[in-house]
C-alpha cells in the first residue's frame, strides 16, 4: 500500500476515545479555560486586597448563584489540570507507564476529580 | 544525561523542563497557601489582608505569577502549533497571547506592590 492511499479514519463520530485520551485531551481543555481566565483571577485578587469595601463587594459577587456556577466549572478545569498534571510528571520520571497501569491512574484522576469538585461545591454552596 | 539534554543542542529540553519546575513550583504554593488558611483561619478583610501582605508571601505570590505566566505560554504554544495550521494565523495570535501574558505579569506585580 503506497503512502498516498493509506485508509485514515478521522470521523470523530466513529473514533472512540480511550480513558488515557479523554484524560488528556480534558488535561488540554481545562488548560486552555485555566488561561482564559486569568484576568477574572487577577481581578478578584486585586479586589481581595485593595480595601475592606472591594472585599466585601467581592464577596458580594462571589453569593450570586450564577457566579458559584462559574467557580465550580472553573474549579473543575483546576482540579482536572492539577490531577492530570501531576499524573503526567509521574510518568515524565517513569512511573505507572505500562497501558494497564496507565488506564488506572486514568481513572484515578477522574475520581479525584469527582470528590474535589463534588466537596467544593458542597462547601460553597 | 538529564544535564547533558539541558545544553544548546536540545533547546526544547530547556522548555519541556521550565514547563514542569513552573508546575511543580505552582502546586506546592497553593498546597502552602491552602495550608496556611487552614491554620490561620484568616477573619474578614484585615486578617486577609495580613496573611496576603506579609514581604516574603508577596515574593513568593510573584514567583507563582511568573511560573504561571511561563506555563501558560508554553502551553498556549503547544495548543497552537497543534491545531493552527495557518502560520500567519498562528504567528499573529502568537503574538496577541505573548503580549497579553506580559501585561497580566505586570497587572500581578501592580496588585502586589501595591498591597
Amino acid at each position: 500500500m503506497d503512502k498516498q492511499n493509506r485508509p485514515k479514519n478521522l470521523n470523530l463520530f466513529t473514533i472512540r476515545l480511550p480513558i488515557n485520551a479523554i484524560v488528556s485531551i480534558m488535561h488540554r481543555m481545562s488548560g486552555m479555560a485555566l488561561f482564559l481566565m486569568i484576568p477574572a483571577l487577577l481581578w478578584a485578587l486585586n479586589a481581595s486586597v485593595q480595601s475592606a469595601q472591594t472585599y466585601v463587594d467581592l464577596n458580594l459577587v462571589l453569593q450570586h448563584w450564577l457566579v458559584k456556577l462559574l467557580l465550580i466549572a472553573l474549579l473543575w478545569a483546576f482540579f482536572h489540570h492539577f490531577y492530570a498534571g501531576l499524573r503526567h510528571l509521574a510518568m515524565d520520571v517513569h512511573w505507572m507507564t505500562t497501558l494497564q497501569k496507565a488506564r488506572l491512574s486514568s481513572r484515578l484522576v477522574l475520581v479525584l476529580v469527582a470528590i474535589s469538585v463534588i466537596l467544593f461545591a458542597v462547601k460553597i454552596w | 544525561m538529564l544535564i547533558e539534554l539541558l545544553t544548546k543542542r536540545y533547546p526544547g529540553m530547556r522548555l519541556w523542563l521550565a514547563q514542569r519546575l513552573s508546575a511543580v513550583y505552582m502546586a506546592a504554593y497553593l498546597l502552602l497557601l491552602a495550608l496556611l488558611v487552614l491554620i490561620k483561619q484568616p477573619q474578614a478583610y484585615q486578617g486577609w489582608h495580613t496573611l496576603m501582605s506579609a514581604w516574603w508571601w508577596r515574593v513568593l505570590t510573584l514567583l507563582f505569577f511568573v511560573a504561571l505566566i511561563m506555563h501558560a505560554w508554553l502551553g498556549v504554544r503547544d495548543v497552537f502549533k497543534d491545531y493552527i495550521f495557518n502560520l500567519r494565523l498562528r504567528a499573529v495570535l502568537q503574538v496577541l497571547v505573548d503580549v497579553l501574558l506580559v501585561l497580566y505579569l505586570g497587572w500581578a506585580v501592580k496588585i502586589l506592590w501595591s498591597i
